[in-house]
């Protein structure tokens, strides 16, 4: 999946649409997507001018957006929330250049909320994990 | 107050970080969500949890759940009718 039909599924676009693949996907229990840094995004211009490196924050925001994909029926005209951010741990950065790996599966889910486990890597090495909490988002299978 | 109903209140102040707070403030009948306590739907999913770590009891249906919410009194119940033997 990729282009055209990532954005049937999201509502995001650019400058802030940051899924450009997805490899994997199992609506419910697992996704598997991809995100290729360049040069050219546009918040390497201030983050940081003379070192270029990805915004922590941001790859919360793609695992957030890969999470989108759990989702069976597409989320155009119904935005997800970022409703709760648990334990996320940024161990190393990721630079222009970089291709990375977004994996995230449900863990739980209730009352429209749904809490996923994410990680984001690069040719194997582990940059973030952290939990996500989304909101109007249910999980077709229930509870993983 | 029975031994079930303390340890929901228990459960529920470790698991929500209700610090400084003790099984006896929580008051049997006030509700959960809201006034009383004020919890929030992020708290309810860390409670579906929370029950199912603690005591075994999976919450699957959400208007079962969202009814036994109502407060510690009628949580206990549930917990208790649905809790293996």
């Amino acid at each position: 999946m990729d282009g055209d039909d990532i954005k049937t599924q999201l509502p995001h676009r650019y400058p802030f649409l940051l899924v450009d693949r997805v490899l994997e996907r199992e609506p419910g229990v697992r996704v598997v997507a991809e995100k290729l840094l360049t040069i050219n995004e546009p918040y390497f211009q201030g983050h940081f001018a003379d070192r270029p490196l990805l915004p922590g924050v941001l790859m919360l925001e793609m695992l957030a957006q890969a999470g989108g994909f759990l989702e069976s029926e597409p989320l155009a005209g119904k935005p997800i929330f970022l409703a709760q951010v648990l334990d996320a741990r940024f161990k190393e950065a990721a630079f222009p250049g970089d291709k990375l790996r977004l994996e995230v599966s449900p863990d739980a889910s209730f009352g429209g909320l749904m809490r996923i486990k994410g990680t984001v890597s690069c040719e194997g090495r582990v940059l973030c994990t952290a939990q996500l909490l989304l909101k109007s988002i249910t999980n077709p299978k229930g509870a993983a | 107050m029975s031994d079930l109903k303390t340890e929901v209140k228990t459960m529920i102040i470790e698991r929500l970080k209700l610090e400084g707070m003790t099984p006896e403030q929580i008051d049997d009948s006030a509700p959960l969500f809201g006034e009383g306590l004020g919890l929030d739907s992020i708290d309810a999913l860390e409670l579906v949890l929370g029950i199912e770590q603690h005591f075994g009891v999976k919450i699957e249906d959400e208007a079962a759940g969202l009814q036994a919410f109502k407060n510690v009194e009628s949580l206990t119940a549930f917990i208790a009718e649905h809790r293996a033997a």
